[in-house]
């Protein structure tokens, strides 16, 4: 257990292996959802497995597997696919003009304890929309986030949405030091009113202190949204930003998805990466989100290449975890194999090349060798 | 389906009794010793005051109760939308009497604590290296017994701490009850969950009027 003592069949801490059915269930929730992405003209691309560790984000530095390469240079295992495709965006497919849709799946890996359906290894499936109109960006991606979702039969789920743009207004209007942004926005993370109070104690004036509360408690039904833009009226910011999320979930109900929505405007998290729509998917029977994603329109100027963009990931292992705890995890029948014998392994061998040619499932009728 | 409720066995379950009753809302009788019991459309899972919030963060229950302490500790990716207001204390770190120990002279210092992680955090963020010792229980005994210069840990009253000797050198944070809800709950049971917080902030603030 400690050290380098351990079993030949003992595994590291964090990695999975799926055998059979498993592998089955999960191959055909992946080929669902890569469906929707190319359903919707987004193209796949399959990045490299490590890169330079400076490509990826920075937050996540601490729980990526970096190592030194060769000549010196730092690198890293993906813990991330998006900054891999925004670097492919601005370097390989330069010349390719924008509005640009990708999609990847694959796995990622990161230090994380195992914890909520999470091991380091996850495997994401996700799609980026680069350079396009906003509004338009943001509905799209969320129809295709409502899509994905159908398409694997997830029951009851529900797209929560936000835009970060609303609290960094606030914030900034509030005149607060990084230090207590940050507390801030882990309380409202957190929807924690008392503990919004107590960071912005003496620290913001009256209409900001009101505004942020209102911002921790606001997680509700989409109509309620008019009721936000009142809390948040003093701030000009914030007005812009609620009017943009607006207008995607007016876009969203006209196309028929509204059932599906819910506005959480305490959807906080990744602040300084988020630069406007942030979005999580849940589902009953799973306890975390399935999917999640948001409006990064910073990123790819880091790579030379300044574009808006848009964009979500669907966790495979939390949709597997889902489907299995709504009743809907099971494993497609396979059509029975064919038992192929015969008198010589070249006679069954024929026997099963021309069935397979029929189309056929065949199983050779092997005798069984020594142990 | 019912609402799922993870309750602590130990020391929060009166004040939640209590904060239930005065709501107005049906609690299991403390006569039954069951850890899952069904009352008035609600399941109540009793478990302990660390597990609360990992029931709630894996959406096995809605929502619970537990202590801003043990939520710190727990650091579980939960909702916390109301302070019930029971429950109160701090979370200090203590040192026997006459030998407070000095940050800033303090080369290495070990600390005995219930909250590993929340000890490891507060010197670390004062760029002191701790040697935290997880303890499970009779923590104020740790200085006096030499196993640790100083402990973190929860008081009310600072009676323990006093009759072992300690005195309180520093606050860590302030704790209380809290509601903690599950976030895909927090959309999936959005009307039950709405009621419930509605009854108990109505609570909260006659509370706070009766104290006035």
């Amino acid at each position: 257990m400690n050290g380098n003592v351990h079993t030949r069949v003992q595994v590291p801490p964090g990695v999975q292996c799926f055998v059979g059915p498993e592998a089955r269930r999960r191959r055909r929730i992946e080929d669902r959802v890569l469906g929707v992405f190319e359903g919707w003209s987004y193209e796949e691309i399959i990045p490299p497995l490590f890169d330079y560790a400076d490509v990826f984000p920075e937050d996540l530095a601490a729980r990526t597997y970096s190592f030194v390469g060769r000549d010196g240079s730092l690198l890293a295992l993906r813990p991330d696919f998006t900054s891999l495709l925004a670097k492919i965006a601005a370097g390989r497919l330069l010349d390719r003009p924008a509005p640009i849709r990708l999609f990847y799946s694959g796995e990622v890996l990161r230090y994380e304890p195992p914890k909520a359906g999470r091991q380091s290894e996850l495997y994401q499936m996700g799609c980026e929309l680069l350079g396009a109109k906003s509004l338009d960006a943001d509905a799209e991606v969320l129809a295709v986030a409502a899509e994905c979702l159908e398409a694997v039969g997830a029951r009851g789920f529900v797209l929560s949405l936000g835009h970060v743009g609303v609290f960094s207004a606030l914030a900034a209007e509030a005149g607060l030091d990084s230090g207590r942004v940050e507390a801030l926005r882990e309380r409202i993370e957190s929807k924690d009113e008392a503990g919004v109070r107590e960071v912005l104690r003496g620290a913001a004036g009256p209409e900001s202190q009101a505004a942020l509360e209102r911002l921790a408690a606001l997680s509700d039904d989409v109509s309620r949204i008019d009721e936000a833009k009142a809390a948040v009226a003093g701030s000009r910011g914030a007005s812009l930003a609620l009017e943009e999320l607006q207008g995607v979930i007016a876009a969203l109900q006209h196309a028929g998805l509204g059932e599906h929505l819910a506005l959480d405007l305490g959807e906080v998290r990744g602040l300084g990466y988020y630069t406007g729509l942030v979005f999580r998917a849940y589902a009953p029977g799973l306890g975390f989100e399935v999917a999640s994603g948001g409006r990064y329109d910073h990123l790819l100027a880091r790579f030379g290449r300044p574009l808006p963009a848009v964009g979500f990931m669907l966790g495979l292992d939390r949709l597997a975890l889902l489907l299995e705890r709504q009743g809907e995890d099971n494993v497609p029948e396979q059509p029975p194999a064919d038992l192929v014998a015969g008198a010589s392994v070249g006679d069954r061998l024929r026997a099963a090349l021309e069935q397979r040619r029929a189309g056929a499932r065949v199983r050779l009728a092997n005798g069984r060798g020594p142990k | 389906m019912s609402l799922t409720l993870a309750l602590s066995k130990g020391k929060l379950l009166s004040g939640a009794e209590a904060f239930w009753r005065r709501a107005g809302l049906p609690f299991p009788d403390a006569a039954g010793r069951r850890l899952v019991v069904l009352v008035g459309g609600v399941r109540f899972l009793f478990v302990k005051d660390m597990d609360v919030p990992t029931y709630v963060e894996y959406g096995v229950a809605d929502c619970g109760i537990a202590g801003r302490d043990v939520l710190l500790e727990t650091a579980a990716d939960v909702l916390e939308p109301l302070d019930l207001g029971f429950g109160r204390c701090r979370l200090v770190v203590a040192a026997p009497r006459g030998r407070e120990f000095d940050y800033r002279r303090a080369g290495a210092i070990r600390i005995a604590t219930k909250y590993p992680r929340v000890a490891a955090t507060h010197f670390l963020e004062r760029g002191i290296s701790a040697e935290v010792v997880r303890v499970h229980g009779s923590v104020e005994l740790a200085p006096g017994l030499g196993l640790a210069d100083g402990i973190v840990d929860v008081v009310e009253t600072g009676r323990t701490l006093e009759e072992n000797g300690l005195v309180p050198v520093e606050e860590v944070a302030a704790s209380s009850a809290r509601l903690i809800v599950n976030r895909a709950s927090q959309h999936a049971r959005r009307e039950e969950l709405q009621a419930l917080l509605g009854t108990l902030r109505r609570v909260v603030a006659d509370g706070v009027e009766a104290v006035r």
